[in-house]
């Protein structure tokens, strides 16, 4: 090597590059990613982070030469200097994935196992492709466990469906789920399903998806069928999937959700397709609506929309021939991602998971331009461009309300320059009583939020927040991370589409008391006016005139019960996830009785907001679960429960009644349910506390203020 | 344009420096099957070519998957 001609390389690298940052010339970024590698590739690191520096200040990005140098950093140990390169990166472009695989490295060699998990969430979201997803789902056992929420899930295909979990091992860990895949063995979803000692019920799915491709089931359909045939073959797919989803429900608790029958490719009819009585169009879109209904009637059974879901991508980006000839896959990349996304939807109300309340910010939210400056008038909201958009946007959110997600607003205004248009304003879709609570201050948006938290009475992980202002979006990141911040497009007409491809307003089945949450929190706001107009707690409890309705549970409270079981957090005493088929079970047994509690005040109904199972035990009756809505505590309406539990119990001759208490992070407020009744602690086993209370001792009184009935069964 | 080695280091996260033309699925962690599908799926983006599914099947090396490539016109 000649040194010395080396030497004066450099030496008139670094004249040039003087000459240019001088002269600001267009070719200073290529002679300093020049000289930058030169540096790197000599280990002389400390300059070469210097020259990054200095083009950084020259306004000169380096993105190669500085992602070369993190790499050698981290190669020589020196993760701190790395760190600082990476990070500088990725501030420069948030979309860098080698940077972002950096990153990921880093901070997996530095131990940081939940900041690790979330680089790897975030290098999948930019390079949505197996290889990725595939790398990420391997690295996950390395990172250590962390505390997420386990969830169980089965995929039986008739065709090779394993490159779907690597995607939704990643929808799953961004939900804080941690995963467990079981993937029965290729096409023996029939042996699976119908033999009790196979690999699947062995298991324990908690969801189990059924993806069968039409052309597995009918491959007489890649040809011309005959009418007779089609007729016949619809009867006979029906059946089989009905069958195979009944088998499966009467061994295992799962959620089932079945892949709609679509087509892979053109009808083979051409544009004759929906004009003859063999069309292949139409036959599909009759067996998948026979189908819907079918399993609308199963217990705990969805039939997943495959051909809305693949049209997001299309059959051309969608599917691949290779794939489907070389390894007897269907879906490509970006199908196999769009459907985790479509998959999380079902997994994460099953989990819980569903985020209760969307939080928006006003001007360049709702509506175009800032109120406190433009005026009512002045702002863009209306049937035209700019102004539509907005509109358009309002629409959505009012339609979440339907299903009784919950709005409010926390905004950077005046209240008077805002109300007004809330109120008066002529295209404003949402209005003053569609939200359930409201900070139009000039506090810190972090604070609002805990606060409107804290007035609805949920956590903090159920709210949703939409601001366009990427500041406060990442205040509240940093403040709270446990709420959803939604990274807002630049681009409102994008905002609709923003707002529906977020998963997390997924319920298995919407109840009356999610039709009408929206008015119970205006008939709350109407309870605290009152509760600070009382004059004392005692007064004011007996002026609500609260009505309590307790009854035996019939089949048509199990899906509120579900919802309830899966949801309430809080007042929880054993936190134990009833799904569909255990309610249905335990309402039809006669050794556990489920007791549902209805409320009403006069402001309003709370509909069905509290339950108890009781099961037998010899000759004792054992609480084995009792839950409160959130939108009632404080009221005592649980002993208006209890009282009727007891005195049911005592008429049976029953003389013990036992209660158990399994704590949580979350159920604090109901630790001392037991205990304030008149139970005393019977020791402990397992995590799971056991309270006994002899019943001949005396009756559970309900308080004064509680009119309460008891609808019993004749 | 990169070549092969870097193309299955970063479909298969490896050292690039730990590949040669001899590497082949007995020698790097997560070429198997599935892994060898999701290689033809970069070589095909990175190299810009659609490779037919008898020439995929033969990609099993560094050293072959260069010289089929050279059939496409690609020198990687």
């Amino acid at each position: 090597m000649d040194v010395s001609a080396d030497e004066s390389t450099e030496r008139s690298l670094r004249e040039l590059i003087a000459a240019a940052e001088l002269t600001r010339a267009p070719e200073l970024e290529s002679l300093m990613t020049l000289l930058g590698h030169r540096l790197i590739r000599g280990g002389r690191l400390a300059e070469a982070a210097d020259l990054v520096n200095s083009a950084s200040t020259h306004g000169v990005r380096l993105g190669a030469a500085a992602r070369q140098l993190a790499q050698a950093q981290l190669r020589s140990g020196d993760t701190t200097h790395a760190a600082v390169t990476i990070r500088e990166v990725l501030k420069r472009d948030p979309s860098d994935v080698e940077a972002q695989r950096l990153l990921y490295r880093l901070l997996k060699g530095a131990g940081q196992g939940v900041e690790a998990h979330g680089a790897l969430n975030r290098l999948v979201e930019l390079d949505p492709t197996s290889a990725c997803a595939t790398f990420a789902y391997r690295e996950r056992p390395k990172l250590g466990e962390i505390a997420g929420r386990p969830v169980r899930i089965a995929l039986l295909s008739s065709y090779v469906l394993d490159p779907l979990v690597p995607f939704l091992d990643v929808e799953c860990r961004r939900a804080g789920l941690t995963p467990e895949f079981y993937i029965a063995p290729y096409n023996q979803y029939t042996q699976d399903i119908l033999s009790p000692a196979s690999g699947l019920y062995a298991f324990g799915p908690d969801i189990v998806f059924l993806a069968l491709d039409l052309e597995d089931l009918f491959a007489a359909v890649r040809g011309l069928p005959s009418i007779e045939e089609l007729a016949r073959s619809k009867a006979e797919i029906h059946g089989t999937i009905v069958a195979l989803v009944r088998e499966l429900r009467s061994r295992s608790s799962a959620l089932i959700v079945v892949h709609e029958l679509a087509l892979n490719s053109p009808s083979p009819h051409g544009i004759l397709d929906n004009r003859r009585g063999d069309g292949l169009v139409q036959w599909t879109a009759d067996l998948d609506r026979d189908l819907a209904q079918a399993l609308t009637a199963e217990t705990h059974t969805f039939l997943l929309p495959l051909r809305a879901i693949l049209a997001r991508v299309g059959l051309e980006r969608g599917q691949s021939r290779k794939l489907r000839y070389m390894a007897r896959m269907r879906h490509a990349d970006p199908a196999l991602r769009e459907l985790a996304r479509a998959s999380i939807r079902y997994i994460k109300p099953l989990k819980g998971l569903t985020r209760k309340c969307v939080v928006v910010d006003l001007d360049g939210t709702l509506w175009g331009g800032v109120v406190g400056e433009l005026g009512p008038e002045g702002i863009q909201l209306g049937p035209a461009a700019p102004g539509i958009e907005y509109v358009d946007f309002q629409e959505a959110l009012l339609n979440l309300t339907k299903r009784g997600i919950l709005l409010a607003i926390c905004s950077k205004n005046n209240p008077d320059d805002v109300l007004p248009v809330l109120r008066d304003h002529k295209h404003m879709v949402l209005r003053e009583e569609h939200f359930s609570a409201m900070r139009i201050n000039w506090r810190n948006k972090a604070e609002n939020l805990a606060e409107l938290a804290a007035e609805l009475n949920i956590g903090r992980d159920a709210l949703v927040f939409l601001d366009d202002n990427p500041v406060e979006r990442e205040l509240v990141r940093q403040m709270l991370p446990e709420v959803l911040v939604v990274e807002m497009p630049k681009d409102a007409s994008q905002y609709r589409s923003t707002l529906e491809d977020l998963t997390d307003f997924e319920l298995l089945a919407v109840t009356r008391e999610d039709e009408q949450r929206g008015n119970q929190y205006q008939a709350n706001r109407k309870r605290q006016a009152l509760e600070q107009s009382s004059g004392s707690l005692d007064q004011y409890l007996h002026s609500l005139e609260i009505r309590a309705e307790i009854g035996s549970a019939q089949a048509h409270h199990v899906a509120r019960l579900v919802q309830m079981f899966n949801k309430t957090n809080q007042f929880n005493t054993t936190t134990r996830r009833y799904q569909t088929p255990d309610v249905q079970r335990f309402v039809a047994s006669t050794d556990r009785h489920v007791y549902v509690l209805d409320v009403a005040d006069r402001f309003g109904d709370h509909g069905l907001v509290g339950a108890a199972v009781v099961r037998e035990e010899g000759d004792a009756w054992v609480i084995d679960n009792v839950l409160l809505s959130c939108r009632v505590m404080g009221l005592s309406v649980e002993t208006a429960l209890l009282t009727e539990i007891s005195d049911a119990a005592a008429r049976r001759g029953v003389t013990r009644l036992a209660g158990e208490f399994i704590p949580t992070p979350k159920n604090a407020p109901c630790a001392d349910f037991f205990g304030r009744h008149g139970f005393r602690a019977d020791g402990e086993a397992g995590g799971t506390q056991r309270w006994v209370l002899d019943l001949d001792a005396g009756r559970i009184e309900t308080p004064s203020w509680i009119t309460a009935t008891a609808k019993r069964a004749t | 344009m990169s070549s092969v080695e870097e193309v299955v280091a970063r479909v298969f996260d490896a050292e690039p420096d730990s590949l040669d033309a001899s590497s082949s699925p007995e020698s790097v962690e997560g070429w198997d099957s599935m892994g060898h599908l999701n290689l033809i799926a970069a070589l095909e983006k990175d190299f810009n070519v659609s490779i037919d599914i008898g020439d995929a099947m033969e990609m099993v090396s560094v050293k072959r998957i260069r010289e089929i490539l050279l059939d496409y016109g690609v020198r990687a």
